[in-house]
């Protein structure tokens, strides 16, 4: 059998692999936590550089009888995804090296292979089963560190992810029901008007199982729990990586798959944004916990995220007026554009944001009663650990959309899209949005730059410091010369569009 | 002449706030040198303008974003030469005056370098992307120049700063989307051109006046947040009083004149199109300005909250004579930006200079300094009377012209500026000035004396430049002349000035 037909998904298989063979060496040899780190980074590194090889492809490549395709799309996600995982398990490797920590890598793995999966999969089944994997993965990891914090944290997590996960698959079903398919082009082609309110509740279910996962406010509940409770790499990951899977899959389904319904979704879509962001933000100006600030600032920007949907509901099929550079672009494809390029941005700044609180929790003495997350614990950060208080000075100003940098460009093609598909009023929503998350954003700022220590200074782990600065370099990185991403950004939007 | 002498203006200082970061107590050396060379070339520049020709000079242009018609575009004419001449010097002068801070140094200089970059970027972009970017940019420095090295309530004014003129550079970002969306090129492209898309605001049938006037207002209000204009000044009254001197100074001489520079970049050329409301809707804003600032400046006890509102009032000027749209009234306000640009820097350091001198600047525990501190009286009084409009220094010139100007097409509002401003301004002035540094010394002061002859040195810098430009105008106004006729025509495109 000829296996280099499957090369475009042989970097999921490679993960796989090596995610049971971590925890196979790991069982058999002591003290491998740190081989077991550096294993699965370069394990990923090479996943990445499979998936860098395809990133811009041209023409779909479809596998497993129509219900995994390989596109610019996926391709967008999984590199995303990837280098979530990547960083998370560079910081990790100052953090977790003892024993346990062949377990920890493992499902660091299984979850990325997971979110892959969701990615790449057009066919309802397929991306329940990456959904699931992706989600158990990450409900061990939640409570990882086994503390009473993180197992509340873990269980609150696990009960609300089950719970959307059921809603999901019930929404899937119908769908299932309706149209006697599960892939998501037969489901497209079948005339879901024929139903009735059945696909209405259909559509409230599948939205409702995505919004949770996508923290969208009235499913939030569960997140500035979580993202406080679990170890605060794993929050990275959740936050970062899990979090947009749960958009990939929203991507799919609705813009493919339901594409037929998009008035109504499109209506939901439009109300959720702006409750979104506004909840997320005003409900982040009061908190005290720098990971529950982190936490509702990445509810704000699910909300923002979200416009992407809005646009190409309002936008669809509107013929390409404009022309960028020669391009034809609709409105639609640059609203996703915008979805995707804040996803890359929010995905780097968040995990950044996140091995940045784990550093700062490291420096807080165990003995101490005192929340390690506690703002207070951030006075003076710039001269206690001046480099990871510049990271995180440039990732605030970053997710608070201050140019030039990838918060800055992604949130910059977003809202344009929405005014250029004639949805102002939501584009100044979200740009006063933006304007208050600086409250807190700036809060954060006063306390690591303006005020005075509250300890010495401390040496920095070499692992969150390597982490760190590559997302910074990737941030500003995209803010300076946004040129590729933009067009990278808009080759992968194209997919979702009827060409 | 060097090419690209702009970008080089921009990424000397950028370079230089790095090094001076890493360069600990050398810091102001660097920072010195990475401010200096910007002078030069701006002096440079200076001498090759063609004071005569309407079109861009020195137009350097790169594709950028090219999918988004995003490109590097800068360039000078009449209106941004004259602020970029006074960035690079008033840089210097606030590295000079700020010699001897001890505060973290290294970060202290590299800020203001860092802060020369951003109002260099904004007073060259030709590209709206860029503009705002720039724009953007300096915020950052400035938070933390007031944040960092502030007074008690730092915190809050830095904060209230950042928030209060980002939410107004967002409303502006909104028009800059309008008009992107709005216009296509002839190929069907897209781009963020300043002149391109200020051209095309002048087509009725691209830009329908409704359209328009809400673009208009948005971009309005950025600016105006800025500058500052009443009623939307009061973030700077906080940030001025917390801030540092040399903040401050910055804060006055350069990032109000942005806002300035965008009422001619880009509010007027569309002006003619817009309802002709806004005309009277900002010649009250102005005069509300002059005279609200005026009247709140004589109310301060805080000397530097004076200074501030005394900033409210000039800034004003600049509204009154850009709006009143006649050739010397356009000429007047752009000498006003250049003029409080440099005057406003004496009067910060004046009020600096006593704060840590004296430790106090409630003008009513101060008196008879003068006979302490001659040298300084001697300056600070040559800077007030510049501030208040002495005939002879360039404060005179530039309120003269504004006024004369706006007489014609707007004389009720000039004449009102006349009656209540003018005696107001020569009134707070004096009070200040005779209160804190004439009369009998105070017990207390006697062992006060003159300050570092670093800052004398800068402060006296600054009064040559008045009595300069307040003797021989021309030598910045000819091309403030040869700009103001321009912005009385149609915008020219580069594409049209054969440039790129």
């Amino acid at each position: 059998m000829d296996f280099s037909h499957y090369a475009p998904l042989w970097g999921e298989a490679l993960l796989t692999a090596l995610a049971v063979l971590v925890v196979l060496l790991g069982s058999l040899m002591k003290d491998s936590g740190k081989l077991m780190g550096y294993l699965s980074a370069a394990g990923i590194v090479a996943a990445l550089a499979i998936v860098a090889n395809t990133l811009t492809i041209a023409k779909p490549a479809i596998f497993f009888f129509d219900t995994v395709s390989v596109d610019a799309l996926s391709q967008f996600f999984k590199a995303v995804f990837l280098i979530v995982s990547l960083l998370v398990v560079i910081a990790s490797l100052s953090k977790y090296t003892g024993k346990g920590a062949d377990v920890y890598y493992a499902l660091l793995l299984f979850a990325t292979v997971g979110m892959m999966v969701v990615a790449s999969s057009v066919d309802l089944v397929t991306l329940f089963v990456g959904f699931e994997l992706a989600s158990l993965s990450t409900y061990a990891l939640a409570a990882f560190d086994k503390s009473k914090k993180n197992l509340e944290a873990a269980m609150k997590y696990f009960i609300f992810g089950s719970v959307s996960s059921a809603f999901m698959l019930f929404g899937f079903s119908l769908l299932y029901g309706m149209t006697g398919s599960t892939k998501l082009a037969d489901i497209a082609a079948a005339s879901l008007g024929n139903f009735g309110p059945a696909t209405l509740v259909a559509l409230l279910f599948v939205i409702a199982g995505f919004a949770f996962k996508m923290a969208l406010v009235p499913f939030h509940m569960w997140a500035p729990d979580t993202y406080e409770g679990a170890p605060a790499l794993v929050s990275a990951m959740l936050a970062a990586g899990s979090k947009k899977m749960g958009f990939a899959a929203a991507f799919r389904v609705l813009l493919i798959g339901l594409i037929a319904l998009r008035m109504e979704w499109y209506l939901a879509f439009a109300i959720l944004a702006a409750v979104t962001m506004t909840l997320g933000n005003l409900a982040a100006c009061w908190q005290d916990n720098v990971r529950r600030i982190l936490a509702y600032s990445s509810i704000a920007q699910a909300g923002y995220i979200a416009i992407g949907f809005v646009v190409v509901g309002a936008a669809y099929g509107a013929a390409p007026v404009t022309a960028f550079n020669g391009l034809a672009v609709p409105a639609a494809q640059l609203g996703i554009a915008g979805a995707l390029l804040l996803i890359l941005g929010h995905a780097l700044m968040k995990t950044g944001a996140f091995i940045g609180t784990a550093q700062v929790a490291s420096m807080v003495s165990a003995s101490s009663e005192k929340d390690p997350d506690d703002i207070s614990n951030y006075a003076g950060l710039a001269q206690r650990a001046p480099i990871t208080a510049f990271c995180m000075l440039i990732f605030m100003f970053a997710l608070a959309g201050i140019p030039p940098t990838a918060g800055y460009i992604g949130k910059f093609v977003l809202f344009s899209s929405a005014i250029y598909s004639g949805l102002l009023w939501l584009a100044v929503i979200a740009i006063l949005n933006s304007a208050l998350s600086l409250v807190y954003y700036l809060r954060i700022i006063s306390y690591m730059y303006l005020k005075e220590p509250a300890g010495p200074k401390v040496s920095e782990p070499k692992g969150y410091v390597v982490a760190l600065v590559l997302t910074l370099i990737a941030v500003v990185w995209i803010g300076v010369f946004p040129q590729s991403f933009v067009d990278w950004a808009l080759q992968a939007a194209a997919v979702l569009l009827p060409q | 002449m060097i090419a690209n002498a702009i970008s080089l203006m921009i990424i000397v200082p950028l370079i230089g706030a790095l090094v001076s970061f890493f360069a600990g107590s050398k810091a102001k050396f660097v920072a010195l040198l990475a401010s200096l060379i910007p002078l030069v070339l701006s002096l440079q520049m200076y001498m090759e303008f063609d004071k005569t020709s309407k079109i861009m000079q020195f137009v350097e242009s790169y594709n950028w974003v090219p999918t988004l018609g995003v490109k590097y575009t800068v360039g000078v004419d009449g209106i941004g030469f004259p602020l970029l001449f006074l960035s690079t010097i008033v840089t210097v002068l606030v590295i000079i005056y700020s010699w001897g801070e001890t505060k973290k140094p290294n970060q202290y200089f590299a800020l203001l370098l860092l802060n020369e970059v951003g109002v260099l970027g904004v007073f060259t972009a030709l590209d709206f992307f860029l503009f705002y970017i720039f724009w953007e940019i300096v915020l950052i420095p400035m938070f933390f120049l007031i944040g960092s090295w502030g007074g008690p309530r730092k915190d809050y004014a830095a904060i209230k700063f950042f928030i209060y003129t980002h939410v107004a550079s967002l409303v502006m970002l909104l028009a800059i989307f309008a008009l992107y969306f709005t216009y296509q090129l002839p190929d069907g492209s897209r781009t963020f051109d300043m002149l391109t898309l200020l051209q095309a605001t002048s087509d009725k049938t691209i830009f329908p006046t409704s359209l328009l006037n809400i673009i208009f207002a948005g971009l309005l209000l950025g600016f105006l947040v800025k500058m500052p204009a009443f009623p939307f000044h009061t973030w700077l009254p906080d940030a001025h009083v917390e801030a540092p001197t040399a903040g401050s100074v910055v804060l006055a001489a350069l990032l109000l004149k942005m806002g300035g520079y965008g009422l001619f970049r880009v509010i007027m050329p569309m002006l003619p199109n817009v309802d002709k409301a806004f005309v009277t809707i900002i010649a009250i804003i102005a005069v509300l300005s002059i005279v609200y600032g005026a009247f709140m400046a004589l109310a301060q006890k805080d000397i530097k909250k004076l200074v501030a509102y005394s900033s409210v009032s000039h800034m004003g000027f600049v509204t009154l004579g850009a709006v009143a749209f006649t050739w010397m009234s356009i000429q007047g306000a752009m000498f006003q930006q250049f003029s409080h640009g440099i005057i406003t820097c004496v009067l910060f350091m004046s009020a600096g200079t006593i704060q840590h001198v004296v430790g106090t600047r409630v003008i009513a525990d101060l008196g008879g300094l003068a006979d302490r501190m001659p040298k300084f009286a001697v300056l600070m009084m040559a800077g007030f009377m510049a501030s208040l409009g002495l005939p002879g220094m360039s404060g005179f010139v530039a309120e003269f012209m504004v006024l004369t100007g706006s007489y014609p097409t707007l004389p009720t509002y000039t004449i009102i500026v006349v009656f209540l401003s003018v005696a107001t301004t020569a009134a707070y002035h004096l009070w200040a000035m005779q209160k804190a540094m004439f009369g009998p010394i105070l017990k207390k002061y006697m062992n006060v004396h003159d300050p570092h002859s670093y800052e004398l040195f800068s402060m006296a810098m600054i009064i040559v430049l008045t009595l300069i430009f307040g003797i021989q105008p021309g030598l910045i106004t000819d091309m403030m002349g040869t700009a103001a006729t321009q912005l009385m025509e149609p915008v020219v495109t580069l594409t049209q000035m054969g440039v790129i």
